[in-house]
């Protein structure tokens, strides 16, 4: 049962970057599956990998060993055209710096993934901004919202083509307290809704609100907690 | 409008200054190549056109420049020099000769109206050559018979049957309308036909011609016919010009002309396609993080070259939509300065821009658009989007 329930299974992974001469292992064999429908997040100091697994999950990349796969499929020796198939219909990701196009309309934003999809998508961002409470904002432009609605409308973007794994770097990173609370209530009614949800993060409160906190350090696991209840 | 090309054009004008500096480029190159393309096409034909109305293959005229005579009996002028009419005969017998028109030209300036107007002294041989002529009356015959060209006798306000004072002789030389000329499009339209033997008496060049045109029985037999009048022994006295030669040589003349203006249009082509190049590669270094965020939420490689193909695109046509709008209202200055520098140039408009012509600068225009955005394209398409995303959150 389980493990036909995994959206994500990574072993033994290894990702190496060069930088000049020296080679940097930025994640040094880590191993864990994700099930369905969970919440996790993923913490540790900087420089620990978070960001590097997190773009390993999000098809951005492939590992330098170990395996990979997501939803599954396996995501090594994958060509950059499968990988962006991948990105297009399994993933969705949401940045720390919200990275809005600021020549499009808010509306115009969430249907971009739609537009790469080469999918209709315009009626379901309408749906996907009433949703995250901001069908009044959609013909604005980014710079005339707050940051909590900038990423608001960046989690609607990340939703549009309907994603089984939803990424977010830092997704509070920018934001004030107020702002990030509102962000993660909307993770948890996501998530409750049946979305599996990573979140990277240093918010030790947003950490505490998912049911599974996997710790890296060095490009190590070092801790994978989950909240027995 | 299309998303993508909504995007694209967004993007373009983002950097307003930027954007006008580029597009301007584009017009100046699009400008000298549309004018190049519009003298290349209306030139050649212009004096092509001439040539065959004309009707003649072989021009014969005093001892000179052949170009300057040819662009006289083209355009009606004041020949500084005479043939014998005697040679008139001798050019008739030739073999290969169909018809052999004699004609004494002038011009003269009227002090009243300020114009000029051009005598020609004709005889009833030039029909043989002037095909396309249509005359309403008829030709000269009588001592004081004129036929006017269409614009003559719409300038002099003359029908058929009116006596009228010679514009620009000496009082008391008058004429009778005996026919008017349809119009031809030509510099026919501009002259006043009078017999031979009346035009040699205002002038007072008995028994001389300025020139003879002649028509050959079989155009194959032109260099025979060349070669036989240019020995007989006239042919010391007079000047035998091939006329088809003529065009040719026309163009080799004209040839460092056509190559200035290539190199301008060539020039400022290239350097254009440099700005355009610039622009969009700066533009793609700014965008970085931009390129990274819609390859992580799903756009291919094609995607992005596309979408900085459709960039560049909106960038080339809106400069060349100016280059050809300047093109084609500075062309009748070109042509004007041109004029005055060319060895011989059509009465028609030989700057001339037409659709196609205008077309195939924004064809050329989309095509340096794309070379030129070759270069910041494969550079956007290289990047990792893990790479552009680091580099854009590190710039914030
Ligand atoms: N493209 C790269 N080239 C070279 N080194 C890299 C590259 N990407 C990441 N690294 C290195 O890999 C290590 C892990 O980086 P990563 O960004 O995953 O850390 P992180 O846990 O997200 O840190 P932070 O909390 O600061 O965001 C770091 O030492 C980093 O310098
Ligand atoms: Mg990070």
């Amino acid at each position: 049962m389980i493990g036909t329930e995994n959206t994500a299974v990574a072993e033994a992974l290894v990702k190496e970057y060069r930088r000049g001469a020296e080679t940097v292992r930025a994640l040094d064999g880590v191993s864990f599956e994700i099930r369905h429908g969970e919440m996790l997040a993923i913490v540790g100091p900087s420089g620990a990998g978070k960001s590097t697994l997190l773009h390993l999950l999000g098809c951005m990349d492939t590992p330098t060993s170990g395996q990979l796969t997501i939803n599954g499929r396996s995501t090594s020796g994958l060509a950059d055209r499968e990988l962006t198939r991948m990105r297009r219909e399994l993933v969705g990701f949401v940045f720390q710096h919200f990275a809005l196009l600021p020549t499009l309309t808010v509306a115009e934003n969430v249907a971009l993934p739609g537009l790469f999809a080469r999918r209709r998508a315009q009626k379901h961002a309408d749906e996907l901004l009433e949703r995250v409470g901001l069908s009044h904002r959609r013909t604005h432009r980014p710079h005339e919202l707050s940051g909590g609605e900038m990423q608001r409308v960046a989690i609607a973007r990340a939703l549009i083509n309907s994603p089984k794994l939803l990424l977010a770097d830092e997704p509070t990173g920018n934001l004030d307290t107020a702002s990030g609370e509102s962000i993660l209530s909307l993770f948890r009614a996501l998530n409750s809704e049946g979305l599996t949800v990573v979140l990277v993060t240093h918010n030790e409160a947003l950490a505490k609100a998912t049911n599974r906190i996997i710790t890296l350090s060095d490009g190590k696991l070092v801790s994978d907690l989950r909240r027995s209840e | 409008m299309n998303p993508w090309l909504s995007m694209s054009i967004r993007n373009a004008i983002r950097r307003k200054l930027r954007t006008i500096v580029t597009a301007a480029g584009v017009a100046i190159g699009t400008a000298a190549l549309c004018s190049l393309i519009a003298f290349e096409r209306s030139y050649q034909a212009g004096i092509q056109g001439e040539l065959d109305r004309l009707g003649a293959q072989i021009l014969v005229a005093p001892k000179g420049c052949p170009y300057d005579a040819a662009s006289m009996a083209l355009h009606g002028a004041s020949w500084p020099c005479y043939l014998k009419q005697d040679y008139l005969a001798r050019v008739k017998a030739s073999a290969g000769v169909a018809s052999a028109a004699p004609v004494l030209m002038n011009a003269v300036y009227d002090e009243n109206s300020g114009a000029q107007w051009v005598y020609q002294g004709v005889d009833p041989e030039i029909l043989a050559l002037k095909r396309g002529w249509r005359i309403k009356g008829a030709l000269p015959a009588a001592n004081d018979e004129c036929l006017l060209g269409a614009t003559s006798a719409t300038r002099l306000k003359l029908n058929i049957g009116d006596k009228f004072p010679l514009p620009g002789l000496q009082a008391g030389q008058t004429g009778t309308v005996c026919g008017v000329l349809n119009t031809t499009g030509d510099a026919d339209d501009t002259f006043i036909f009078t017999s031979i033997g009346r035009a040699q008496a205002i002038f007072k060049r008995p028994r001389q011609l300025t020139h003879i045109l002649v028509r050959l029985k079989d155009p194959n037999m032109l260099d025979n016919v060349v070669a036989d009048l240019r020995g007989c022994d006239a042919g010391m006295d007079m000047n035998v010009v091939p006329l088809a030669h003529v065009f040719h040589t026309i163009q080799d003349l004209i040839n460092s002309t056509r190559i200035l203006l290539g190199c301008v249009a060539l020039i400022a082509m290239l350097a254009a396609g440099a700005g355009v190049s610039n622009a969009v590669l700066m533009a793609v270094s700014e965008r970085t993080s931009e390129i990274g965020m819609m390859r992580a939420v799903g756009a291919s490689k094609t995607d992005v070259f596309l979408l900085i193909w459709l960039e560049t695109m909106s960038l080339c046509v809106l400069g060349a939509a100016i280059g050809i709008a300047v093109s084609a209202s500075t062309a009748p200055a070109l042509e004007r300065w041109l004029r005055s520098r060319l060895p011989i140039s059509p009465e028609s408009a030989f700057v001339h821009l037409d659709a196609a012509a205008a077309l195939l600068c924004l064809a050329l225009a989309a095509v340096l658009g794309t070379v030129a955005c070759l270069l910041p394209a494969i550079r956007a398409v290289k990047l990792s989007p893990v790479e552009a995303l680091r580099t854009g959150a590190n710039s914030g």
